[in-house]
């Protein structure tokens, strides 16, 4: 009952944010985005100011008047203080790259202050690490936001919420904007056999084992390219600072290999689709050409990281609503 | 506040550093322990922050609970009332240095910081001390501003910079609360800081405690009048009146005073005066012979002293109108009252009292008696010294017809002492006489050393009368005061090196400290004393009433107007589009508008250069100058363009301004008649 009701509230919620605050790529934050309130620290010192009124009056001090009177006035002046280090900032969503469910997926975010310097900005979302920076005054700042994945298809993100305590910690100003990020996470990869191949029997084991670890004769080195497999990443050259190179293999001339839904078993789609997953990643990384069928749609047998990613894509929309 | 995350370094700096300038002020009233205690809790804090040392166990830690506990006991004699609790407060603010793992402890140490501050308030409402404790706000503030910013900054500067601003911008509502806020009454009684150390008349008066008060520069009151002041030997301040002797001191007879007060005639002459004193955890206050006030925090007493009904536990002001020349319970008096204003202790002074047999015998007439009496203090070698020779048992005798060298109180005493013994009713005024003129103000100060007791007499259809013995002895103590009285002697201050009153002599230093004395009366006046009548009264002047719905109503518009000027002022939306070099731009662009110059509509900036060297020939090193730099960073390799290069740019244009005309001169060679350049230059 009491879930029940949470929820339709946290959707009511979402709606008015939703009309409030409109999802861009691009915000601003400006009076009707930015909302402030006395924090538990800035409850305390009302408290604390409530103890030296009383000692004023009961003293008939002055001066201790005096003193309550200007922390009051200074809480008074702090509310927009703090509310003026929120105000005027622009995110700009700089994209992401997609992941495998269970990743963090990185989010790119620039913070631009057309004017003054802002301090002391907390980024976060419920569920991750809060990240908190400086923005310089009529410049920008970059930086990159993690968000957990847990299901393949297109993730959007929940509201992200940008808060600000600065400078006395008495109130705090947040927003929640919605960037647009749009990224898409595939299946998260099973580990599994590779099929038997189907114009060729009997293969043996080791043979099979060789392809998934996707060990061959090493050629030389070339730059890193995104989407480059990480097993592959010359790891001992970037310690040494010479920058992120991938190791070559040779290819050898092999058959294509046809993968197919059908090939999986198991009850469970989101299993099966991951071992599929799985598939695709060890013959990319052994360079052997294949092909997805899924479903009505067929990928013809091909390598490289362009086909790589029309297969992940097609598996991570599969049997979603809007996959395109 | 969340609770995770370290203390910055920043920070913790910050934080110390408001301990140390909050401690401060309290350092002199406390042992020597505690800035030591304060000096091993810094450096126990720098070492846990260094990772060299742990933080205190939990043993340890209640250990140091019970020792402070302890050594607040030890100093204050106890643990409650208000010195004790300050103390133990600032210990805890101490430890708590050593308990601070994460930012909420840090704010609670701000926090007691606050309050440690306020709590200096009540030993010392001095200007220097409000100047000082303004400086240490502004540390705590800076301490709180250490604490939300980033980890990685470290620009104390900056958090000062930061805090500094917004107390300043806090003062306008600070000044419309100050005033107008109505000062309540106290909500439950409370005891003064230090109240019974305070230097200061008393209740009761043995040989020497006036001597001993006489030795004090403090200040005792300040009193301006409304019309000339009185002469200085007219002056006799009453606080109280002494009426019991138990053969050693005089104190106050509790039943008289608590006699419902006479009625006063108010037809004769009057002095009108305002008294402003320090707080001195007592009742009485200070006023000249027969006085009435409206002041409702004050009563008439029997004795025609006035007295506060609550303890001045702060500084009180006040008005008073004086019937100087007023009878004084002219009337007879009551059985009791007569029996007990002769009473003296069943023995003692044996000769005291003959010799007052032997007066009684001389003079039937009290009048005539009194006058004997003031004439023997007159005629006989006695001596006014502010070092008497210590008195014995009977010490009435032995000052009499002995030593006869004493200060006030001796003669006083002696004189109510034979005047009681000669069965005329007699009492001791306690209180200060003359005092010291601000000529440049017109007010009197009155020091402690003006302490001054003196005798008054009842006498049938005259009441009661006020008779000075040391008059008779030293009349240039009433006249001019001790320091001329003492003079021969060169007893007058003479443990008080540093006090300004001993050096009136040097008169620049005297101007100048008089001139400062003026700047803590008007303090005392219009700051501390601003309650009540004083409140009220600033209210009628300004606003006409003192009617708080009116008052109120002023009060929020005034509090809401400056509100939301701020908060427009703060909250005004800023065009502040584009780059700091679009910003440049348009400047130009406003300037050259005056000289009836415009860039053309998606005209680059060489295109306009060129355009300018020939309308402007003269400025053309500027022009050239300020040109390539705009156009060096609109095509540089970064996006935003870093501080030194905005600089460099606003620099340039600076230049620019400085050389190229204000206006369009009559003749400009290089326009045309009116409008933008056009197509003529634009072949160019």
């Amino acid at each position: 009952m009491s879930n029940g009701l949470r929820a339709r509230g946290r959707a009511l919620h979402q709606r008015w944010l939703k009309r409030r605050i409109p999802p861009a790529q691009q915000i601003s934050l400006d009076h009707r985005r930015i909302f402030i309130l006395p924090s538990r620290a800035g409850l305390g010192f009302l408290f604390l100011l409530a103890i030296l009124l009383i000692g004023a009056i009961n003293y008939e001090n002055s001066l201790v008047y005096g003193l309550t009177f200007l922390l009051l006035s200074l809480f008074w002046v702090t509310l927009h203080h703090s509310y003026r280090n929120l105000a005027g900032i622009s995110l700009r969503a700089t994209g992401g790259r997609p992941v495998f469910a269970g990743e963090q997926v990185p989010l790119g975010l620039v913070l631009l202050s057309p004017t003054r310097e802002r301090q002391a900005l907390k980024l976060r979302w419920p569920q991750s690490v809060p990240q908190q920076l400086d923005v310089p005054g009529d410049g920008e700042v970059a930086s990159t936001l993690y968000y957990p994945t847990t299901r393949r298809g297109w993730l959007q993100p929940e509201r992200l919420r940008i808060e600000t305590r600065f400078p006395l910690g008495w109130f705090v100003a947040w927003s929640l904007l919605d960037l647009n990020w749009r990224v898409l996470v595939y299946p998260r990869p099973v580990k599994a056999p590779l099929p038997v191949h189907r114009s060729g029997e009997g293969q043996d084991e080791a043979q099979q084992i060789q392809l998934i670890e996707g060990v061959d004769d090493f050629q030389g080195l070339r730059h890193y390219r995104p989407g480059d497999s990480r097993r592959r990443l010359d790891w001992r050259a970037y310690s040494r600072g010479q920058g992120l190179h991938s190791k070559i293999f040779a290819e050898p001339q092999q058959q294509s290999q046809w993968l197919d839904l059908e090939q999986t078993q198991g009850a469970d789609l989101e299993q099966r689709l991951g071992m599929l997953t799985g598939w695709i990643l060890a013959l990319e990384a052994a360079g052997r050409p294949y092909g997805l069928a899924l479903g009505g749609s067929r990928l013809q047998p091909a390598l490289g990281e362009a086909h790589r990613d029309a297969c992940l894509r097609a598996l991570a929309l599969h049997g979603l609503e809007g996959s395109g | 506040m969340s609770a995770a995350g370290l203390i910055p370094r920043n920070s913790l700096a910050w934080l110390l550093t408001a301990q140390v300038v909050v401690l401060l002020p309290h350092l002199p009233r406390l042992p020597w322990w505690v800035a030591l205690l304060w000096v091993g809790c810094a450096l126990w804090r720098v070492q846990i922050q260094r990772m060299r040392w742990h933080s205190p166990g939990i043993l340890l830690k209640s250990a140091a609970l019970v020792a402070i506990l302890l050594g607040v006991f030890l100093t204050q004699g106890t643990l409650l009332g208000l010195d004790a609790t300050v103390m133990f407060l600032l210990l805890l603010f101490m430890l708590k240095l050593l308990e601070m793992h994460n930012p909420r402890d840090a704010l609670v140490v701000v926090y007691l910081g606050f309050f440690i501050l306020a709590t200096a308030f009540l030993f010392d409402q001095g200007i220097p001390l409000t100047l000082y404790q303004c400086g240490s706000l502004l540390v705590l503030v800076a301490a709180l501003v250490g604490l939300q910013q980033s980890a990685g900054r470290n620009d104390p500067a900056r958090a000062l910079r930061i805090g500094g601003v917004m107390l300043l911008q806090a003062i306008p509502l600070l000044l419309v609360l100050f005033i107008f806020f109505p000062r309540l009454e106290p909500l439950w009684s409370v005891n003064m800081p230090g109240g019974s150390s305070k230097t200061g008349l008393s209740d009761t008066m043995s040989p020497a405690d006036i001597a001993n008060l006489a030795r004090s520069p403090e200040l005792a009151f300040r009193a301006s009048f409304d019309g000339e002041i009185p002469p200085l030997s007219t002056l006799y301040w009453r606080a109280l009146t002494l009426s019991r002797f138990d053969g050693r001191s005089w104190s106050q007879d509790r039943l008289l005073n608590n006699l419902p007060a006479l009625p006063l005639d108010t037809s004769g002459e009057s002095v009108e005066y305002r008294v402003v004193a320090g707080a001195s955890g007592q009742h009485w206050v200070y006023s000249l012979r027969g006085a009435t006030t409206d002041n409702p925090a004050l009563r008439r007493m029997h004795d025609f002293n006035l007295q506060s009904i609550a303890p001045l536990n702060s500084t009180f002001g006040y008005r008073a109108r004086s019937y100087v020349n007023v009878q004084m319970q002219a009337e007879p008096l009551s059985k009791l009252e007569r029996a007990r204003q002769l009473e003296l202790p069943q023995q003692g002074d044996p000769r005291a009292r003959e010799w007052a047999q032997a007066l009684r015998e001389q003079h039937p007439d009290d009048g005539d008696l009194v006058q004997a009496v003031l004439g023997y203090f007159n005629q006989q070698p006695f001596f006014y010294t502010l070092k008497p020779t210590p008195l014995g048992e009977h010490s009435n005798d032995e000052f009499l017809f002995d030593t006869r060298r004493g200060f006030c109180e001796h003669y006083a005493g002696a004189m109510t002492f034979v005047l009681r013994a000669a069965g005329i009713p007699s009492r001791i005024v306690a209180g200060y006489q003359g005092g010291e003129v601000n000529e440049q103000r017109g007010y009197v100060l009155v020091h402690q050393f003006d302490a001054h007791v003196w005798v008054e007499v009842w006498l049938a259809g005259r009441g009661w009368v006020p008779v000075d013995p040391t008059f008779q002895v030293a009349p240039e103590r009433i006249e001019q005061g001790l320091e001329e009285a003492v003079r021969g002697e060169g007893s007058f201050l003479e443990d008080s090196y540093l006090s300004g009153s001993r050096y009136r002599g040097v008169t620049w230093l005297n101007d100048a400290r008089l001139a400062w004395d003026n700047v803590n009366y008007q303090w005392q006046l219009r700051v501390l004393n601003f309650k009540g009548e004083e409140q009220m009264g600033l209210f009628r002047r300004w606003l006409g009433t003192a009617d708080w719905q009116r008052v109120g109503m002023v009060v929020l518009g005034l509090a809401g107007g400056i509100m939301l000027l701020q908060a427009m002022w703060w909250l005004r939306p800023r065009r502040m589009n584009g780059s700091a070099q679009q910003r440049v731009w348009k400047r130009l662009d406003q300037r050259l508008a005056r000289l009836r110059l415009q860039a053309l509509p998606g005209e680059g900036p060489r295109a306009w250069q060129q355009r300018l060297q020939v309308a402007l020939p003269a400025q053309r090193s500027a022009i050239d100058s300020f040109f390539d730099e705009f156009v060096r960073q609109s095509y540089a390799a970064t996006d935003s363009a870093s501080k030194a290069d905005q600089q460099q740019l606003q620099q340039a244009l600076r230049a620019l301004f400085k050389v190229i005309p204000r206006k369009r001169p009559a003749s400009a060679s290089y326009l045309l008649q009116d409008g933008p350049l056009s197509s003529r230059d634009k072949s160019l």
